[in-house]
């Protein structure tokens, strides 16, 4: 059976030798013809007139829609769908934190100097921290359920100033993020909005409030309830897996649902029920965002937390190696495809938020009162499905991952880190030994010359040319199970970079964690600008999604295009069938908010251009 | 002798329109299905898709013909029937734009260009490439290439099919 390749040999040797799983990568060859018009985002089905297509001999739709109306129609839905799903995120964590602050739930904050300090910022009030919390809670859901005619009330206290005023001047601030959302979904519907200019301006509209709020404020309030991130090594891959434990992976976003799973798992009475099903005990092994998530804040989560093993499209061979003993699941990246993996290896599946719903999960809706019920069903099932399935099946963990994988940065530990400053950060790179930052972000696909295989080999590149690297996404679960995040891969690095590193004991790849982080590498971005008194479209920084996968990351990438960063992808966002569209993204843009497009299939010419990027924006400073 | 052939099986047709789009990127600058320009009308595929009586789509190109039609009709020797392929092949740069292959050709396979309407356009079998860009492209199966025995080879292909006909 012939499969896509990963830049991970250990997967990919893994996977290929597993002939009798079916996954992704086997899926890969099957699917390979696609579509040219969808390619290029020129397919309209939204009325019963279509399926329209645009071809020399029919240039437009039945209705009269032109290929610029139709892509950015198109892209306009996909990016609201994303900043649903982001936003989706944020509210849950805002009902936890003020459940929590309400006294219905028995969860301590661990991050209460957050708290303080965040309510403060936004004037949030309180005599007591659950008072703010419950403060904070009501004026983040209030900002997501105002009508669009309302403008979010945190956006100014959030954003960075000269951002805040770039986007006041361009009518792009937010109204209240639902509506966002849902008038994205009324005007790029049948014989509505035909002007691409108004939907790309709401396209960004919407990247602004998935920023602030889906991500930035997603990670704060995760950071109050369990714990700020803290910098430490940790291991890494599927290397984590001990088969002696009750293995229970969980995959989704939301360490607001999943957290509940921390204590309670590694309660003496869910030790006691472990070792009479004869395990040594639970262990949550983390996959995908959420795994993450849950690394970066691993100082508070014990030694229950396994580690985190890889990104979305390791799910699948994860659950194929037998030591997985159930999957619970709250969010995406949860895919189709370990339903099947999972009977062939007899896990049961739970699902925490109806919007993952597997097929054949059990669905446990979650509310934070109810926490110790829905962990002991999760445990009780945990321990019949150890007691049941290991006799029959097959155990097979590779030896795979890293063990000396830095982890824990943040907006704030890097500055700790750094002396309390950006100071030495910027000394460097006016220095010219670090030539600037490249943000590598987003997804993992299985397009783009394979499995992580452009985001690894352009991360290598630009290290080589002395750019420092700073990962948030499923990009930091490839570039961790290859190495680049462990202080070794100093080795790979330019000369510079590599001394740099040396000294510091650090990799060139600094791992922010999962897709959410990339609000952190926001907020560090304006805390650099901040520092050396420019707006970010100035800074000697580069953002990629190299291998972007689905809606969630166009929204994120309206966000950068609305921070004005330069933004590379190396497969379109399904907008070339349109001139329009794809001029405004790749170039008139960059007159608007600073930020453009840049598409690039291959590595060496990717490098080159964000490397002139990071040149000019040198010079611009003086550099 | 073996030549290749396009077999087309139109209850396989989806009408997706994908080799036509195959067709328009191989013959554009870049080649490329994201890049070629969809909505350039001095462009034109090479390939049909048409809907029969039943409106069922069905896919058509130039059928390399025998005993070509248009060959018998060209006047200035662009069009010519290549013994090793068994291909027609159309030289662009001696074409006159008479018109007399477009209207000979029974299935209406060879048009004016949409570009200036100047010379003639058909299919070229995508010559520098092993398989045609539409075949590749087609997601169902509808179109593929075939290994056909050449009607040039003297005896056996007739005699085995006339054989079966019995
Ligand atoms: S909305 Fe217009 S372009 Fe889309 S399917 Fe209907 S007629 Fe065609
Ligand atoms: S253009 Fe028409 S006549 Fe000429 S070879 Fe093709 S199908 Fe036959
Ligand atoms: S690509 Fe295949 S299925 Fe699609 S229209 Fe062409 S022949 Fe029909």
């Amino acid at each position: 059976m012939s499969i896509c390749i990963s830049a991970d040999k250990i997967l990919y040797n893994f996977l290929a030798s597993k002939s009798d799983v079916e996954t992704s990568f086997n899926r890969v060859p099957d699917q390979a013809v696609k579509c040219g018009f969808g390619m290029q985002g020129v397919c309209c089905r939204l009325c019963s007139n279509g399926p329209c297509r645009i071809t020399p001999k029919s240039p437009r739709g039945v209705c009269g829609a032109t290929p610029d109306t139709m892509v950015a129609r198109n892209f306009l839905r996909a990016v609201a769908a994303g900043a649903a799903c982001y936003l989706h995120i944020v509210e849950n964590a805002a009902v936890s934190l003020g459940e929590i602050g309400r006294g219905n739930s028995d969860l301590p904050l661990k991050g209460v100097s957050l708290l303080n300090e965040l309510a403060g910022r936004l004037g949030t009030t309180g005599s007591t921290e659950e008072e703010k919390a419950v403060n904070l809670s009501n004026m983040v859901l209030a900002d997501l359920y105002r009508p669009r005619s309302e403008k979010m009330r945190l956006v100014k206290k959030l954003a960075y100033g000269p951002r805040y005023e770039k986007w006041a001047g361009l009518g792009i601030l937010p109204g209240g993020a639902k509506s966002e959302v849902f008038d994205a979904l009324v005007k790029s519907g049948t014989n509505l909005s035909s002007d691409p200019a108004d939907m790309l301006l709401h396209s960004l509209r919407l990247g602004i409030a998935t920023g602030l709020y889906g991500l930035a404020m997603t990670n704060r309030i995760n950071d109050i309830i369990w714990g700020e991130p803290e910098i430490r090594l940790a291991k890494a891959g599927f290397g984590v897996v001990d088969p002696d434990y009750i293995n229970i992976m969980v995959t989704g976003h939301q360490q607001s649902l999943i957290g509940i799973l921390q204590d309670t798992l590694s309660s003496p009475a869910a030790e006691s029920i472990a070792e009479a099903s004869g395990a040594k005990g639970f262990k949550i092994v983390g996959s995908t965002c959420v795994g993450q998530d849950m690394q970066l804040r691993g100082a508070h989560c014990g030694d229950v937390f396994a580690g985190h093993t890889g990104n979305n499209f390791t799910s699948e061979a994860l659950i194929a190696t037998g030591a997985i003993d159930l999957v619970v699941s709250e969010f995406n990246c949860t895919l189709p495809g370990i339903e099947t993996v999972c009977d062939q290896m007899h896990v049961p599946q739970f699902c925490l938020d109806d919007v993952s719903k597997k097929q054949n999960a059990e669905y446990l809706p979650f509310n934070l009162k109810d926490r110790h019920i829905i962990a002991g069903k999760i445990i009780g099932a945990g321990a019949e499905s150890y007691a049941a399935r290991r006799k029959k099946i097959a155990i097979d963990v590779p030896v795979h991952g890293y063990d000396d994988v830095l982890t824990g940065l943040s907006e704030k530990t890097l500055k700790n880190f750094l002396g309390g400053s950006y100071k030495p950060l910027i000394d460097l790179i006016v220095a010219g030994k670090i030539k600037g930052i490249a943000a590598v972000v987003g997804c993992s696909n299985l397009a783009a010359g394979g499995h992580d295989v452009f985001t690894v080999g352009m991360t290598r590149e630009l290290i080589k040319r002395d750019i420092i690297i700073l990962s948030a996404g499923c990009t930091s679960g490839a570039l961790e199970n290859v190495g680049l995040m462990s202080p070794s891969a100093a080795e790979q690095a330019g000369p510079n970079l590599k001394e740099i590193c040396r000294q510091m004991g650090i990799p060139p790849v600094l791992n922010f964690g999962p897709c959410l982080a990339i609000g952190r590498l926001e907020e560090t971005a304006a805390d650099i600008a901040a520092e050396l008194g420019v707006d970010l479209p100035q800074l000697p920084l580069v953002l990629s999604a190299p291998q972007w996968l689905e809606e969630q990351a166009l929204a994120d990438g309206a966000f950068g295009l609305a921070l004005g960063l330069s933004l590379h992808l190396a497969i379109p966002p399904f907008i070339t069938g349109s001139e329009t569209v794809t001029r405004v993204l790749t170039a008139d843009l960059e007159q608007l908010t600073g930020g453009r497009v840049i598409v690039d299939g291959d590595i060496i010419s990717t490098v080159n251009q964000l490397e002139a990027v990071i040149n000019a924006k040198r010079s611009g400073l003086g550099l | 002798m073996m030549m290749k052939r396009i077999f087309i099986k139109p209850e396989l047709c989806e009408g997706c329109k994908n080799c036509q789009v195959a067709c328009l990127a191989e013959h554009s600058p870049s080649r490329s299905v994201w890049f070629v320009n969809l909505s350039d009308q001095s462009s034109q595929p090479r390939n049909y898709v048409e809907l029969n009586n039943e409106g069922r789509p069905v896919p058509l190109s130039c059928r390399q013909c025998d005993e070509p039609e248009c060959v018998s009709a060209c006047v200035s020797g662009a069009l010519q029937r290549d013994p090793a392929t068994c291909l027609v092949v159309h030289n662009q740069k001696q074409c006159a734009g008479c018109w007399m292959c477009v209207m000979s050709c029974p299935y209406g396979m060879i048009l004016p260009d949409a570009r200036e309407s100047k010379i003639a356009v058909k299919c070229d079998f995508c010559a520098d490439r092993g398989t045609p860009r539409c075949v590749e492209a087609c997601p169902t199966g509808a179109i593929s290439l075939i290994e056909a025995p050449s009607p040039d080879t003297d005896g056996e292909y007739y005699v085995l099919t006339g054989g079966e006909q019995q």
